[in-house]
């Protein structure tokens, strides 16, 4: 599919012109003659090429318009000649285009986690830049309408403007401190995806597909991090349960609860092997430790010969490194498996209440201990609480079932 | 993360934007209702700017409405409004935004003398826990 060629082209066109919202605007424009002349005229020889040409005029057009109307002629006349030197023929497009493959995409993901943007858009620039998903498609998957998506696009591009980010490549060091960024973006699309799967409309897994795509390109860019290969193992684990997560009728099963021969050997394997590889390079950070934990889960054929005490190990280094409630709450459920309730009761004691995770935590380990009442109290609080309809099916059916 | 943003009001005569049916509304001092009504006008263009906007629809009258009840086995079809409270459901507007704190500062700009604004999250079809 061609339009996979999209980043490498906006990536050749940012190399030339610098200015992210002039090249994306020119590389939709160029996307859509592509999409009306292709059809009629057939596909050229070399599309990404082509795209890089046929753009690469709308941008210098587009600067030439802007240079007339502020009086400033030199510019235009500047960025022609690098127009006529760089591409004068298909050929030459090509050598251009693929010299410059090899970092492309991995300098897009950086430029589009710049710290001038909210996570949000972060995300909705990555879709748009390195997914190669048309505005309608990222408008589906936050269920939000079309114009919605184009002003957060819009606003995201002119803020890179006004920041004065530049396309460039970034050296070593400025890209060791953004990667934990476009990791952290990577994973929120998925989060996305996965959470949209079962709502009502939602059609296919166009979010998870595109960010286990993104993973994988961040691992074979950037081999030397581990924890790219962590977040890859992480999200194939857990794309491997897909099919087991939702009930026919849409209800959510629970780990313990979900049908293991519906999950994906493949995935698992792969994911597997990707975290073994990455696990003894050195250091082991929260996307690996997550991923370890997954991978556990995965190794138990059923739910009660899951090696919990391992698990127990991990949530405790995992700790270490990533601080966070949701984790800290991942541990106190490790230690009532390995402990008893009582136990995992006393590390949710030391924990701020209120969220509907730990309500719903509680309320399993109250009703482990065999305090009914108290549990059933939990449960229904967290049912109230939660924000997910298939979630608070079931914590309301679990609270009957006491 | 969604929320809607409804509004409970009861303009005299039924319309909208309600705020300028409202007597409460219409005793405030010109120049202090002008401020109000440019802090609306502005911070929702913002909304609007930001992408945050989804959807939004004013209703109609209360008087207008039908109600549909059960009562001793049978349904029972009669005319609104649904109670006689002093404020009705007015209209809602539907907003996507970062934090639900994004979502108070967005509901605060829809609130005035005279009316009550609710703020709902929407609950969401899937969930990520698991």
């Amino acid at each position: 599919m061609w339009r996979r060629e999209a980043p490498h082209v906006l990536a050749a066109l940012l190399r030339r012109h610098g200015s992210f919202d002039d090249c994306e605007d020119a590389l939709q424009l160029a996307l859509l003659a592509a999409a009306e002349q292709w059809p009629r005229d057939g596909v050229p020889h070399n599309p990404a090429g082509w795209l890089v040409r046929v753009a690469s005029r709308r941008v210098v057009d587009q600067v030439r318009a802007d240079t007339a109307r502020r009086g400033r002629e030199e510019r235009a006349a500047r960025l022609d000649r690098v127009d006529e030197g760089v591409a004068p023929s298909p050929r030459a497009g090509t050598e251009d285009h693929d010299a410059g493959r090899g970092d492309d995409t991995l300098d897009l993901l950086v430029l589009c986690t710049h710290s001038s943007l909210s996570p949000s858009s972060q995300v909705a620039l990555m879709l748009r830049a390195v997914g190669g998903l048309t505005t309608r498609e990222i408008a589906d998957a936050f269920f939000v309408p079309e114009a919605t998506t184009t002003r957060r696009i819009t606003r995201a591009k002119a803020t890179l403007r006004e920041a004065g980010a530049r396309f460039a490549h970034p050296d070593a060091r400025t890209l060791a401190g953004r990667l934990p960024a476009v990791r952290q973006a990577v994973s929120l699309i998925y989060t996305t995806g996965h959470a949209a799967r079962s709502r009502p409309g939602s059609s296919d897994g166009t979010l998870t597909t595109t960010a286990v795509h993104l993973a994988r390109e961040l691992c074979r860019r950037c081999p030397g991090d581990p924890e790219n290969a962590g977040l890859l193992a992480l999200l194939l684990l857990t794309q491997a349960r897909r099919a087991a997560r939702f009930t026919a009728s849409g209800d959510l099963v629970p780990l313990d609860r979900q049908d293991r021969r519906l999950w994906g050997r493949d995935l698992i394997v792969e994911g597997v092997q990707v975290l073994e590889r990455a696990l003894p390079v050195g250091y082991v950070g929260s996307f690996q430790l997550q991923a370890s934990i997954a991978a556990v889960h995965a190794d138990a054929a059923d739910a009660r010969d899951t090696d919990w005490a391992q698990i127990l190990v991990l949530y405790d280094m995992l700790e270490r490194v990533d601080p966070t409630p949701a984790v800290s709450l991942g541990r106190a459920v490790a230690t009532a498996e390995v402990h008893g309730p009582l136990a995992g009761l006393a590390v949710l004691e030391g924990m701020p209440p209120g969220s509907h995770r730990l309500l719903a935590a509680r309320g399993h380990m109250l009703a482990g201990a065999g305090l009914a009442v108290e549990a059933r109290a939990d449960l229904l609080r967290a049912a109230s609480l939660t924000r997910s309809i298939p979630e608070q099916r079931y914590l309301n059916r679990l609270a009957a079932d006491l | 993360m969604k929320y809607v943003i409804l509004i409970h009001s009861n303009p005299q005569p039924w319309g909208h934007p309600t705020a300028q049916f409202l007597p409460e509304h219409q005793e405030v001092p010109p120049a202090e209702r002008e401020q109000l009504d440019r802090n609306f006008e502005e911070g929702f263009a913002e909304v609007m700017a930001r992408g945050e906007f989804v959807h939004a629809e004013p209703l109609g009258a209360p008087s207008t409405s039908r109600l549909f009840r059960w009562k001793d086995g049978e349904r029972v079809v009669v005319d609104g409004p649904y109670a006689e409270g002093k404020e009705h459901f007015a209209g809602f507007f539907l907003v996507d935004v970062e934090s639900h704190e994004r979502a108070e500062e967005i509901a605060r700009l829809f609130s005035g003398p005279g009316e009550t604004v609710e703020l709902r999250p929407v609950m969401d079809g899937g969930g990520n826990g698991s």
